[in-house]
């Protein structure tokens, strides 16, 4: 069952996704339907904030992100990546659209490293993805 | 338009899945009620400064201004005025309920005065919001849907949704689920008010071009009257009477309206959560920052941008704006104002509930409930107050607008057996019953429900609603008070209960004031009093020209009275922050303390007594049912 302090700290992920991540969502969403790369920017700038508040959160509670967290997060970012590279390749997608797209894949792929980096440390951040035999902990709860 | 359900799908997964976790925790009843007292004291911080605003800030306040511009001023203090009596009260309310064992305000009432008017009074209040203010609100939200969706999704279909997720996830996760929800769902109904002033003022080109719209509106001598209080008071006979209220934009009005909304910091709902917080650290922040300075400014700020921008173009209201901005942000900012709604009728949902059952039922009717079949005696009551609610809202929204207009007034009446419970010692039981009992007919002989009664029996009062621009929450307190004060002088023989006792002397030795904070009394006052009478008062009326050049502009670019409210707002986030820290009405007390063991009771068998009164209880019941037939035969209903 989880702690109180688990529970309070989902809270807080929660609402930081709830109000920051569909704000930005809509924001990029709007960028993509006007053609405007610097609106898609502002967008990926609000997801970029929830990620940092996300961190900031997983820092107070001294934790790293759950492991449902990890695949939801990687999933989303794969799924949502395939899709917008078969746009790119098959659609008739604009140039604003193409930068957006680029912007905002390309702001979370560097902020996802950049976490890797200064949580783990870069040598860490490599041994995250070389996972052998029982060290199978990626990304599950308390710091060591 | 796949947006909104798309939204509303992700909404309701994530409260279900969050009433799961709240069952898994409660053991699926032992803490359903109470959450073992063990809220985080910033969730219930930012439970109650959500719950006090509700979907009030963004349908009813910025209605408001829409309607009649900023004549009712105090609704910019509306942040401050909610922040007020949490600082008085809740930090005696939890010691008072640690030391006790509480975990109601139902419960303390019992226990301080002894008496079961006040505990059916509070349940009724309690019911009141739950069925009516909040019902209410989720009316409101259900015409948004069916315009949203086109008429495709009607009303009453929305409504019988949204009243299934509520009653899921109430039913399911109890008070831990109201907990855990409401602090998401309080600052979701907060990003949702910045959004919807922000696509405001996107829409309207800027602070700039909405303050000049406003002045452009002042100018017109038509007009002009709604950027002013109307004088401090005048006396008509009340709306809806020939010569009733010319307008209702008086300082008293507004001083009368401050009194309703800190009705709310008073009701059982409040307490419901004071009472459920496992520390007392976090009161004073909860009512400084969040409530009085966030949320506070929320109100000052983007409640009156939303409003005046709907004053200056009628087409920016909620309803307006979600069908004219882009679907995924009309969709999230709906999702927004349900959450504020959701979190005040699940709070009062399950505060009714469990009165009813708890504090009303079981000690009357059923005393053998062991804890389980009362949890489940509970969310049946809880599945039919929803049902109630939403059958009134699709077969009789008027009577609900009637019913939800009493609980704010009534709710305020229960302040002076809360302040005789906390800082007031000499105010008796027999005085707070009988205060309360003419709260209630000063309330009820100026609202509507109280004048539908009466003409129902042929009775027509020569006053309207709202007498003299004064709300009925003030009439009442008047009453309510005269009462108060003469009873306590006559009855100050009269002792209390041993567990009264106990409790008046926990607080005297335990939360003893301070040298510091006596020294600091009188200025206390004074700058109380100076704030209320500029603020909220009749002061107010120095706020029509106090922003004014001699050339009649407005010197900061904003309406006179907005910025006046502002202006007034910060200082009031300053008294809150003094009252709470400075006077030590809020701060962190550290101290430990066991919980109070009562003397031993011999209990004696209650089954023959319940099974008469239920007797009697349904007996009463026919008889009343067939008068009222009988009355509505003869007088024609």
């Amino acid at each position: 069952m989880p702690t109180s302090q688990h529970i309070e700290r989902g809270i807080l992920v929660f609402t930081i996704w709830a109000s920051l991540g569909f704000l930005g969502l809509g924001i990029v969403l709007e960028g993509f339907a006007r053609d405007s790369w610097p609106l898609s920017a502002c967008g990926v700038g609000v997801i970029v904030l929830a990620f940092v508040a996300h961190i900031i959160v997983n820092g107070v509670c001294d934790t790293g992100f759950t492991q449902g967290e990890a695949l939801l997060g990687i999933g989303t970012y794969g799924f949502l990546g395939l899709v917008f590279i078969a746009s790119a390749l098959f659609g008739d997608i604009s140039m604003p659209d193409l930068y957006s797209g680029l912007t905002l894949f390309g702001m979370l792929a560097a902020g996802f490293l950049a976490y890797l980096a200064t949580r783990h440390g870069l040598r860490g951040a490599f041994s995250r993805f070389h996972m052998k035999g029982d060290d199978m902990s990626f990304g599950a709860g308390r710091r060591p | 338009m796949i947006w909104l359900p798309l939204y509303g799908l992700f909404y309701a997964m994530v409260t279900l899945y969050w009433a799961r976790i709240a069952a898994q925790q409660n053991g699926d009843y032992q803490t359903f009620f109470s959450t073992a007292h063990s809220l985080a004291p910033w969730v219930s911080a930012l439970v109650l400064a959500g719950a006090s605003l509700s979907g009030w800030a963004i349908f009813g306040g910025a209605d408001e201004i829409a309607q009649r511009g900023f004549g009712l001023s105090a609704m910019l203090q509306a942040g401050i005025v909610l922040a007020l009596p949490g600082v008085l009260f809740f930090k005696r309310l939890w010691f008072v309920g640690q030391r006790l064992q509480l975990s109601s305000q139902a419960e303390m009432l019992r226990m301080y005065y002894g008496s079961e008017f006040l505990v059916v009074f509070s349940t009724i209040v309690a019911v009141l919001f739950a069925v009516a203010f909040a019902g209410l609100q989720l009316h409101a939200l259900s015409g948004v849907v069916q315009a949203l969706s086109g008429g495709a999704v009607t009303a009453a279909v929305a409504g019988v949704g949204l009243g299934l997720l509520l009653f899921g996830y109430v039913v399911i996760g109890g008070m831990r689920a109201v907990g855990y929800l409401g602090a998401m769902q309080a600052v979701l109904a907060a990003a949702a008010l910045v959004g919807f002033a922000g696509f405001a003022l996107i829409d309207i080109g800027g602070f700039g071009a909405l303050n000049a719209g406003l002045a452009g509106l002042a100018s017109d001598p038509a007009q002009g009257g709604r950027f002013m209080v109307a004088g401090v008071i005048q006396f008509t006979e009340g709306l809806g009477r020939p010569t009733g209220a010319v307008s209702s934009s008086t300082a008293v009005a507004s001083l009368s309206f401050a009194f309703a909304l800190m009705g709310f910091q008073a009701s059982p709902l409040a307490a419901k959560i004071v009472l459920s917080t496992r520390s007392a650290r976090g009161f004073a922040a909860g009512q400084t920052w969040v409530m009085a300075g966030v949320f506070g400014g929320l109100v000052s700020v983007a409640m009156a941008c939303l409003g005046a921008a709907a004053l200056v173009r009628p087409g920016l209201s909620v309803g307006g704006l979600l069908a004219s901005v882009s679907p995924w942000f009309a969709a999230w900012l709906f999702i927004g104002a349900l959450a504020g709604v959701q979190l005040m009728a699940g709070l009062g949902l399950l505060t009714a509930g469990e009165a009813l059952v708890r504090h009303i039922y079981k000690p009357w009717f059923h005393s053998a409930l062991d804890r389980k079949a009362t949890v489940t005696v509970t969310r049946v009551v809880i599945g039919l107050l929803v049902l109630v609610s939403v059958g009134m809202q699709i077969l009789t929204p008027v009577t609900l607008s009637v019913l939800g207009a009493l609980a704010l007034p009534l709710t305020f009446q229960l302040w002076t057996p809360l302040l005789g419970m906390t800082w007031l010692r000499w105010i008796t039981p027999p005085a707070a019953v009988t205060g309360i009992g003419f709260g209630i007919a000063g309330v009820l002989l100026t609202e509507p429900f109280g004048f539908a009664v009466l003409s129902f029996l042929g009775l027509d009062l020569p006053w309207g609603r709202w007498p003299w621009t004064i709300h009925s929450a003030a009439w009442g307190m008047a009453a309510n008070m005269a009462a108060v004060l003469l009873i306590s002088a006559f009855t100050q023989r009269r002792g209390f209960g041993a567990d009264a006792t106990e409790a008046r002397r926990f607080l005297a030795d335990t939360l003893r004031t301070s040298p510091r904070a006596k020294a600091l009394s009188a200025t206390a006052w004074a700058v109380m009093l100076a704030w209320g009478f500029l603020a909220i008062g009749p002061g107010l009326v120095f706020g029509n020209a106090a922003f004014v050049g001699m050339d009649g502009r407005w010197l900061v670019g904003m309406p006179s009275l907005w910025a006046w409210g502002l202006l007034f707002w910060a200082l009031g986030l300053g008294l809150i922050w003094f009252l709470s820290y400075k006077m030590e009405m809020a701060s962190p007390v550290d101290t430990g303390f066991p919980a109070y063991t009562p003397p031993p009771r011999l209990r004696r068998d209650q089954r023959t007594a319940e099974a008469e009164r239920l007797r009697v209880l349904v007996l009463t019941g026919a008889v009343a049912f067939s008068l009222i037939v009988l009355t509505a035969l003869s007088f024609g209903g």
